[in-house]
């Protein structure tokens, strides 16, 4: 109905409460077909942004269509959402059967489609032998598949989804996050889903927008944020463990022989800019800047698989050993008077004896990232290369789209490669 | 400081249907210093556990000792513990510093001891703590409550320090950066540790040792290694690993693996360490080989990708059964090698079907 053709166009959207913008001129168009993810903080405008898409809370200002139709002043039963979220919101008196079929029943839909449609859905949850039970005796994961049963019967035009793993323990996340994504190829409408989980954005999302104190940061694919992240917020929001930042200053290098290359400097440590990105560091030249440095691209020298110089390395004291499936993860201090915390996920295990000892870790410099320390924009950062490809980095105007334009652009192509992948 | 022993607890409960046992004869050791994680989903009896070490309940049956001291019938005021719980529960009306303070105007301690005591520990809670000392609680964030919450145990220099839950409700990325300060403190204060959540991934990051419970007892004891690549049963492997292992029902018979109607030989040796029947296979998403030429294709459902630990998971069905593969992010360019894929025999772990305990395991992975 509309929506399916024209995705969901969203117009300098804002919402304010009293005195407090909590949505500030929010410009989306999300696609048909698509699972769009929005992702931030709490209190980021998230949520708000869900229910004014529901209906329930009216604009302050701008406009939100479905397809071509203006819905600004539709009420929430006629936009035709479906709902899942955080707490199920299933209704106790009511049986499994009924909460499934309510949508379907306030419809006056015909009883065999019910009882045909509310089968199918159980069935495909995994809920069929529960259709008799009341939701009490029911775990968290089986009311949140009921939950997703019952908007599975509906023929929505948009499915909007709020937080809705927040409280199911972290084993059944993997089954849930497969169950929502089956929910959304059966339906082949878009979808927006809500989160704070940025793992769970990067799992889920065609496209993810990250949003801030109401304000749209940047939208992209998992990878164009993590790779090619528009400000420090994005940078540090998106991948867990977080992006490691530090404090540099950019300066020539004095020493003879040298020829002046530029150095990126702080007190812990100085690490040279590579050849191939001199020119564009070279503008920045005596300033500070914020260095971020992925928890990946730090490695034990002898082990790294990314070309390691020995002036490219960052001491750290090891304060904890995490084990991951992978090897591990390593939190370290900086060798300074005011030392700084810093991480690397590392390929193979740290063993224990390594506690409290310093070490040094090669610095991929090929995937650094830098930023302007006043306003957080990036400054600089290297794209994904391939090993046989020459360098190449953005400077000044990051690649993928800082705040997206009202317009019918496609969607990116990394997004819309991993539809194809689901398809 | 001291060490902590517990031993033979029992915990009852009258309920409306009779005794319900909450704990179900619980012996442990921590050693000082130690932080042992209790791990268990909901229900478990991890909060009773923490409840009766402080000794909010009683136990039914069995001791508690602090070192040498049995601790059973004292009370918990004068237990010594410090409690962090997930509310925080600090004063609202008292700024953090009256907070830290607010024990020792109940006790007998100069003004200026007092002074001497919330400085230092200031100071020890790292530079930045100082300047939340003058604010009231409902100015801070919930990680910073959670810091002043922590302080306020620290200042009285506990016995032992007892955390339930203490950062479930902070969003995704503050506790990541929560649990990165928590267990810095635990290192500094060296502080024997009970660590109560529900969280593998955060039991794994703040434990030394981790205990996994269900349904009133321990099911094992020990550090990842052990449970990860050890599990005693079924349960705890499951548990422990993300993302979740896959159990596959399998029967053995005349040295052939029989899987949903293929068959593949097993390598002799292993064979020989198994019993013949029925079993469980559990296989961990690094357990599996691609392009083997007796290997099967895997119907995608997903992928998705890790890029900090560079991998993807690719999760689908392989001879009809939910399994999730990891592969490294190259590899995941590529999905022809999901093609013809099987399980590494001799990676996995193999599991009876009657009580699901461990039968083999190859134990942890050579380093070098």
């Amino acid at each position: 109905m509309g929506a399916a053709s024209g995705g969901i166009v969203i117009e300098h959207l804002i919402k304010r409460f009293g005195e407090r913008t909590v949505v500030d001129d929010l410009n989306l168009h999300i696609q048909p077909g698509e699972l769009f993810v929005l992702v931030g903080p709490s209190g980021c405008g998230k949520t708000t942004t869900l229910r004014l898409l529901a209906g329930l809370e009216p604009v302050s200002d701008g406009r939100i269509y479905f397809g071509e139709r203006l819905v600004n002043d539709i009420r929430p039963r006629d936009r035709n959402v479906a709902l899942v979220f955080q707490d199920y919101a299933i209704f106790p008196h009511l049986t499994v059967f009924e909460n499934i079929a309510y949508g379907l029943r306030a419809r006056h839909a015909p009883r065999s489609l019910i009882r045909e449609r509310v089968t199918n859905a159980a069935h495909l949850f995994r809920i069929e032998h529960l259709l008799g039970r009341k939701p009490r005796q029911l775990s968290g994961g089986e009311r949140q598949r009921v939950a997703l049963a019952r908007a599975l019967v509906r023929d929505a035009a948009l499915y909007l989804y709020d937080e809705p793993l927040a409280n199911l323990d972290a084993q059944l996340r993997h089954q849930a996050r497969e169950d929502i994504l089956t929910l959304h190829r059966q339906k082949g409408q878009p979808a927006v889903y809500v989160t704070h989980d940025q793992a769970e954005a990067m799992a889920l999302g065609d496209r993810i927008a990250v949003m801030r104190d109401g304000k749209l940061q940047q939208v992209g694919s998992g990878l164009d944020l993590y790779e090619r992240p528009c400000n420090q917020f994005v940078a540090f929001f998106i991948g867990s463990p977080g992006i490691n930042l530090f404090e540099v200053e950019v300066r020539p290098d004095e020493r003879p022989d040298h020829d002046g290359r530029l150095l990126l400097t702080h007190p812990a440590f100085r690490l040279p800019v590579p050849a191939e990105f001199q020119e564009r560091v070279a503008p920045y030249t005596g300033r500070r800047l914020n260095l971020g440095i992925r928890p990946e691209h730090l490695q034990p020298p002898r082990r790294a698989d990314f070309a390691v110089s020995e002036d490219s390395t960052v001491r750290g004291l090891v304060n904890v050993i995490e084990p991951t499936v992978s090897g591990c993860t390593v939190y370290l201090s900086t060798l300074e008077p005011a030392p700084r915390d810093f991480v690397a996920t590392l390929k193979a295990r740290l063993p224990g004896s390594y506690l409290g000892r310093e070490v040094p870790l090669a610095v991929n410099l090929r995937k650094i990232h830098l930023f302007d320390p006043e306003d957080g924009r990036a400054l600089l950062h290297m794209p994904a290369i391939a090993a046989d490809q020459p360098a190449r980095a953005v400077v000044g105007e990051p690649e993928s789209e800082q705040v997206e334009q009202p317009s019918r652009q496609p969607a990116t192509s990394e997004a819309s490669k991993k539809r194809e992948e689901r398809a | 400081m001291t060490s902590l022993r517990l031993e033979h607890i029992v915990k009852d409960y009258d309920g409306p249907g009779g005794r319900q046992p909450a704990l179900r004869d619980i012996s442990l050791e921590v050693a000082d210093g130690e932080t042992l994680a209790i791990v268990g989903p909901s229900g478990c009896g991890k909060s009773t556990l923490l409840k009766v070490v402080a000794g909010l309940e009683f136990p039914t049956h069995g001791r508690i000792y602090y070192g040498d001291l049995d601790m059973t019938e004292i009370k918990p005021q004068d237990r010594g513990v410090g409690m962090v719980f997930q509310d925080y529960a600090l004063y609202p009306a008292m700024k953090s510093k009256g907070n830290l303070a607010y024990y020792f105007e109940h006790h007998t301690y100069t003004h200026e001891q007092m002074e001497e005591r919330v400085r230092r520990t200031a100071q020890l809670m790292g530079v930045d703590f100082q300047h939340l000392l003058g604010r009231f609680p409902e100015t801070l964030s919930g990680g910073e409550q959670q810091r002043v919450a922590i302080a306020r145990c620290i200042v009285r220099d506990p016995t032992i320090f007892l955390m339930d839950e203490p950062i479930v409700n902070l969003d995704a990325k503050r506790r990541e950066q929560t649990r990165i300060e928590i267990k810095k403190l635990l290192r500094t204060f060296h502080v024997t540790t009970l660590y109560v959540t529900h969280d593998q991934q955060e039991a794994i990051f703040m434990g030394d040792r981790l205990a996994v419970m269900r349904a009133g007892r321990i099911e094992q004891v020990g550090n990842f290694d052990d449970l990860y690549y050890t599990p005693v049963n079924l349960f705890v492997a499951t548990f422990i690993g993300s993302p979740p292992l896959n159990v596959l029902p399998a029967l053995l018979r005349e040295g052939h693996l029989h899987i949903a109607g293929q068959s593949w030989p097993l390598p002799e040796e292993l064979a020989g360490r198994l019993p013949s029947g029925p079993l469980r296979l559990g296989v961990r998403a690094e357990h599996w080989l691609r392009d083997q030429p007796d290997g099967l294709p895997l119907e995608i459902s997903h992928s998705e990708r890790i890029p900090t630990e560079r991998i993807a998971l690719v999760h689908g069905h392989w001879l009809g059964q939910r399994v999730t593969v990891s592969l490294s992010l190259e590899e995941a360019d590529d999905s022809r090698g999901l093609q013809s894929l099987r399980p590494d025999w001799e990676q996995l772990l193999y599991f009876a079907v009657d009580d699901e305990r461990l039968l083999y395991s190859p134990g942890p992975p050579a380093l070098f």
